[in-house]
């Protein structure tokens, strides 16, 4: 058995072409921008080599702060968030009638692009004739906020559209899950006496443990370098109450030319996910791995 | 699945595999293989001309189409010549550019902005300097003033095809209804400003998620305050930011908002969304460049009697302050260059240089743009609209380009976010001109 | 496969409830489920309607206000507009050979990491991870000048290996909570038989994840449909770009041409929205095959 699960041969052969591929395309880029962040660099003629002049920078940048701030909040409220897409991943995965129709059209809004979601909730959240604020003086708020133009609210508002963006992926992955749960389990338990609650917290949160904690991974990470929405909905004001990492790190690259601090800022934005998921890597360790039997 | 089927489709992917490992290897012997054509310049032999622009056929109909003409009429004359296009919107087309620019690949003939944004193009010598053509053919068509704002260091590296001023539109039907005047003077604005209000019309459209929209009005303020050159040597630093003019003009900025002069949430807005504040008469008036004329004469999807209602004015003088009313805010929008590393720099500078000429015969009457060329308003058939504003082109004591355009890039970013914050009150006008000093500071 | 959906429970017995609690509570559950369904729905209908608006009712009217007479011709504009059926044809062919090798790529990672032994096996996985950390826009100068030293830009090949490389990682991530769960017993029992691995992987493994791997095809997909920021950077000729372009045709300098850009996103979202429903019952089917092996 280990003899044939460990041929090198077939080891190469499955992991090389991704590796490699990855190599070219993700980490050739990687290290390139880690380069460009030690340059003085407009993104035209020759860089000038400045050390770590553009990382201290960065470390001392308080905008760059503001919007790590930010984005780590995002990332928290994505990671909670998560509790919401398992729970209706839990009721559509169970014997509801019509579950495969509710969760078909539960998934529509993923389909479509950022541009499409953006001009939609700038029409939610227009200041007079949005649909928010038609409905908030509908119930007689004289005066509701312009939601994206006050400093205090635009986060908050950008946040809904953003985790409404992903409850799709989210709860398509755990469907995914919870349908691969094999229901010869859930009828042992059925005959056991488990209740829907039971068999759901006892049975099936623990099988899909790995696929929650990949998500966790996946949502701290895609928020801590969320940009779409942002960028359309905003583009990171009023006055930077908005700015996330990846927006700030745009701003500066791209319509500051600022391109060694620009990769700066992407460097350290990537190292910040590093640590982060490292953490989140730490914190949810268990010793084993819970199998289908 | 058959071992057959799966070894020859792991085959596949080693080929690929093999494909991409060559990456690592390869990288070196490409050289500067620029360019990205195969036409070698021989003069006579065939020449593709790469001509990158932002004229959708979608969204800019009459543009797309005033290019193509002009493209198939310089092809009709020079039967060796091809002009390949690649079109690009606004947001990307910058980006694209700088991504280009980075591996030296720009496209043999593109579009610029002017100053602040080409800067950095020309120091890198990516723009090719174009003086040869301004002193050929082309000397003395473009309106005086123009051609300036492309030049670094006394070379041109760009010709401009569009001249923008900036009037305050507003809606003739509501100054009517509450018996408002054209305000002349400041004080008159600002009662106009006051009346409306009163009467719950918003007296400003006005869309600061972009952020240039609410540099206008700073940069009207600063001028009539400070004089034209206050600002200018601000920026340039022969001056400052810190001179009281104009801390007063973002003071002024200010009072506006606390008098609600402008329209409710503006500041999360786009131009679109506040733009349509004033085309669904929501809000009394606009200030936006000679651009959006069309919209407001030849536009079909927008109702006549809408168009009917629109007038303009200048932005009136301040009592006290050091500012002509016939200084404009506005100047030359985007510019051609032409690729320094092109291989087909002469054939590129032709085609410019016929282009500009073509364009700026018939910009206007085809597509609504007013060229930055010389146009004759005698001799063309145009919207009152459009011939009174070329009338107070043809007046103007000064024109001051958008801040943001002067600006280099990153201070240029500071600027707008401190519009925002301006027009927020997240700042002083104090602190607003300290951050403006801080940032030219150090871009230089 | 009818052997599993023979051993369902029918649908009735999971919430018939004990008491008449119970009821009430599925009933509520309805409405909620029923609700939330109405809600999902409605950006479809919005985008719907607004590509039926011009550009001052986009603005003028509430979102989901019927524009008095609907533009149509936005529909028309769109489709005459040259190159829609050019670009349509692009989007699917980038999408489908894209999704095709990152999902299969994916799960031979997946599979070697997780179901194999050997030396080096976290390293890799940490490689891909930080795959996934990223932010594409500051990639784009390095990619750029690579494809250009590869002599692949403005050729197809750069945005379908961009695809497949930038979604490898979350793919991966997304493979491994499943293939962690799959039992040991699986291999042990292929082994004796003598499987190799090959046969192992494509007979067994993949029909077994068939359901994930559904759902990562899926999710691909929707990604590299919607994406622009790789096809405007490396590709400059019309013959090549795909149908997020078709929406910057109705970008202009000053002026944008909403309608138009909402009957584009209209078109465009209709092939996903139907593929979507026919590989979303895939993952359905993918528990049944899964099942008869486990």
């Amino acid at each position: 058995m280990d003899k044939v699960m460990s041929n090198k041969y077939v080891i190469a052969l499955y992991v090389l072409p991704a590796l490699l591929l990855i190599l070219a395309i993700i980490y050739v880029p990687i290290v390139l921008t880690g380069y460009y962040g030690l340059t003085e660099w407009n993104g035209i003629g020759a860089m000038k080599f400045t050390g770590f002049d553009n990382y201290a920078r960065v470390l001392q940048d308080n905008a760059f702060w503001q919007s790590a701030g930010h984005s780590l909040l995002l990332a928290v409220f994505s990671a909670v968030s998560l509790f919401g897409y398992l729970l209706v991943a839990l009721v559509l995965s169970g014997k509801v009638k019509g579950a495969n129709t509710f969760r078909k059209i539960y998934l529509i809004p993923m389909l479509l692009s950022s541009v499409a979601i953006a001009q939609l909730w700038l029409k939610v959240y227009h200041p007079t004739n949005g649909v928010l604020n038609s409905f908030l003086e509908s119930l007689g708020f004289s005066n509701p906020p312009a939601w994206l133009a006050e400093t205090s609210l635009v986060l908050g508002a950008l946040f809904i559209p953003i985790l409404w963006q992903y409850a799709g992926f989210y709860i398509l992955i755990y469907y995914a899950a919870l349908k691969n749960i094999p229901a010869s389990l859930e009828e042992a338990a059925k005959i056991d006496g488990a209740n829907a609650w039971q068999i759901a917290f006892r049975i099936k949160l623990p099988l899909i443990m790995e696929v929650i904690k990949v998500t966790i991974v996946l949502a701290v990470v895609g928020s801590l370098k969320y940009f779409d929405l942002i960028y359309v909905m905003t583009d990171g004001g009023p006055n930077g109450a908005s700015e996330v990492m990846a927006s700030y790190m745009y701003h500066q690259a791209f319509r500051g030319f600022d391109f060694g601090f620009g990769s700066a800022v992407g460097f350290v934005l990537l190292l910040i996910c590093l640590i982060i998921t490292w953490i989140i890597r730490k914190l949810t360790e268990s010793k084993d791995t819970i199998q289908y039997s | 699945m058959t071992k057959k089927t799966v070894t020859s489709m792991l085959l596949l992917m080693l080929a690929l595999t093999v494909v991409l490992a060559g990456c690592g290897g390869k990288s070196n012997d490409g050289g500067q293989a620029a360019g990205g054509n195969e036409n070698a310049a021989d003069s006579g032999s065939k020449v593709t001309i790469n001509f990158m622009h932002l004229w959708p056929a979608g969204s800019s109909a009459q543009q797309n189409k005033l290019v193509n003409d002009i493209i198939a009429e310089y092809q009709n004359e020079h039967p060796n010549v091809t002009v390949k296009q690649e079109i690009l919107e606004n947001e990307q087309y910058k980006n694209k550019l700088k991504v280009i620019s980075a591996s030296n690949q720009l496209p043999d003939v593109g579009v610029t902005w002017a100053a602040g944004f080409l800067e950095p193009y020309a120091k890198g010598n990516l723009f090719a300097p174009l003086d040869d053509l301004l002193s050929g053919d082309l000397n003395g068509q473009f309106v005086s003033g123009t051609t300036e704002a492309y030049a670094i260091d006394k070379k041109t590296y760009a010709l401009p095809i569009e001249l923008n001023i900036s009037p305050i539109y507003y809606n003739k039907a509501i100054f009517e209804k509450y018996n408002l005047e054209v305000p002349q003077t400041y004080d008159q604005f600002l009662q106009v400003v006051q009346t409306l209000t009163e009467n719950g019309v918003a007296p400003i459209a006005l869309g600061n998620k972009d952020r240039w929209t609410g540099s206008l009005w700073y940069m009207y303020m600063a001028d009539r305050l400070g004089g034209a050159d206050t600002l200018k040597n601000a920026i340039n630093r022969t001056g400052t930011f810190e001179d009281p003019s104009l801390i007063q003009g973002a003071a002024e900025i200010q009072k506006l908002v606390d008098m609600n002069a402008f329209n409710k949430g503006f500041n999360g807005l786009s131009n679109d969304e506040g733009k349509s504040e004033f085309m669904n008469e929501q809000a009394a008036m606009y200030m936006m460049g000679t651009w959006e004329l069309p919209n407001f004469t030849t536009n079909p999807d927008i109702p006549q009697e809408f168009k009917d209602k629109v007038g303009f004015f200048k932005f009136p003088s301040v009592e006290g302050g050091k500012g002509d009313i016939n200084s404009w805010v506005g100047g030359p929008g985007v510019g051609l260059f032409v690729a320094e590393n092109s291989k087909v720099k002469d054939e590129a500078k032709a085609f410019v240089n016929y282009f500009v000429q073509k364009w700026g015969e018939k910009s206007v009457v085809d597509a609504g743009v007013i060229p930055a060329t010389k146009v004759d308003t005698a001799k063309v058939e145009l919207p009152q609209l459009y011939i009174d504003l070329l009338n107070e082109l043809n007046n103007a004591s000064n024109l001051t380009l958008f801040a943001d355009v002067q600006l280099k890039p990153d201070a240029a970013q500071t600027h707008l976010n401190m519009i925002q914050a301006l027009f927020g009150k997240a700042v002083t006008p104090e602190e607003f001109a300290k951050k403006h000093e801080e940032a030219i500071a150090e871009g230089n | 496969m009818k052997i599993v959906s023979a051993g369902r429970l029918p649908a009735e017995q999971s919430y018939e409830g004990k008491s008449g609690l119970g009821k009430i509570g599925v009933g509520l559950l309805y409405v909620v489920l029923v609700a939330v369904a109405c809600l999902q729905v409605l950006p479809l209908v919005w985008l719907f309607i607004f590509s039926l608006k011009n550009n001052q009712e986009v603005f003028n009217l509430p979102p989901f206000a019927l524009p008095p007479s609907p533009h149509w011709e936005n529909y028309a504009k769109v489709w005459t507009e040259g190159n829609i059926s050019l670009y349509f044809f692009n989007s699917v062919w980038v999408t489908v050979i894209s999704v095709v090798f990152t999902v299969l790529l994916a799960s031979f990672v997946t599979f070697a990491i997780t179901r194999m032994k050997w030396k080096g096996s976290k390293l890799v996985l940490g490689l891909f991870m930080i795959g996934l950390m990223i932010p594409i826009h500051s990639t784009l100068i390095p990619l750029f000048s690579m494809f250009l030293k590869l002599n692949l830009t403005d050729h197809p090949l750069s945005i379908i290996l961009s695809y497949i490389a930038f979604n490898l990682p979350i793919t991966i991530m997304i493979l491994l909570g499943f293939y962690y769960a799959l039992p040991r017993e699986v291999e042990e029992a292929s082994v004796i038989d003598g499987c190799s691995v090959n046969r192992m992987f494509f007979q067994i493994v993949l029909p077994m994840t068939s359901s994930v791997v559904a759902t990562t095809a899926i999710i691909n997909m929707i990604y590299n449909w919607n994406e622009f920021v790789f096809v405007n950077t490396f590709i400059s000729s019309d013959k090549f770009k795909t149908l997020t372009v078709g929406v910057q045709n109705f970008i202009g300098q000053y002026t944008t041409d909403w309608g138009a850009i909402g009957a584009t996103l209209m078109i465009s979202i209709l092939p996903i929205l139907i593929s979507f429903f026919i590989m979303s019952n895939r993952i359905v089917e993918g528990i049944a095959a899964g099942s008869v092996k486990g």
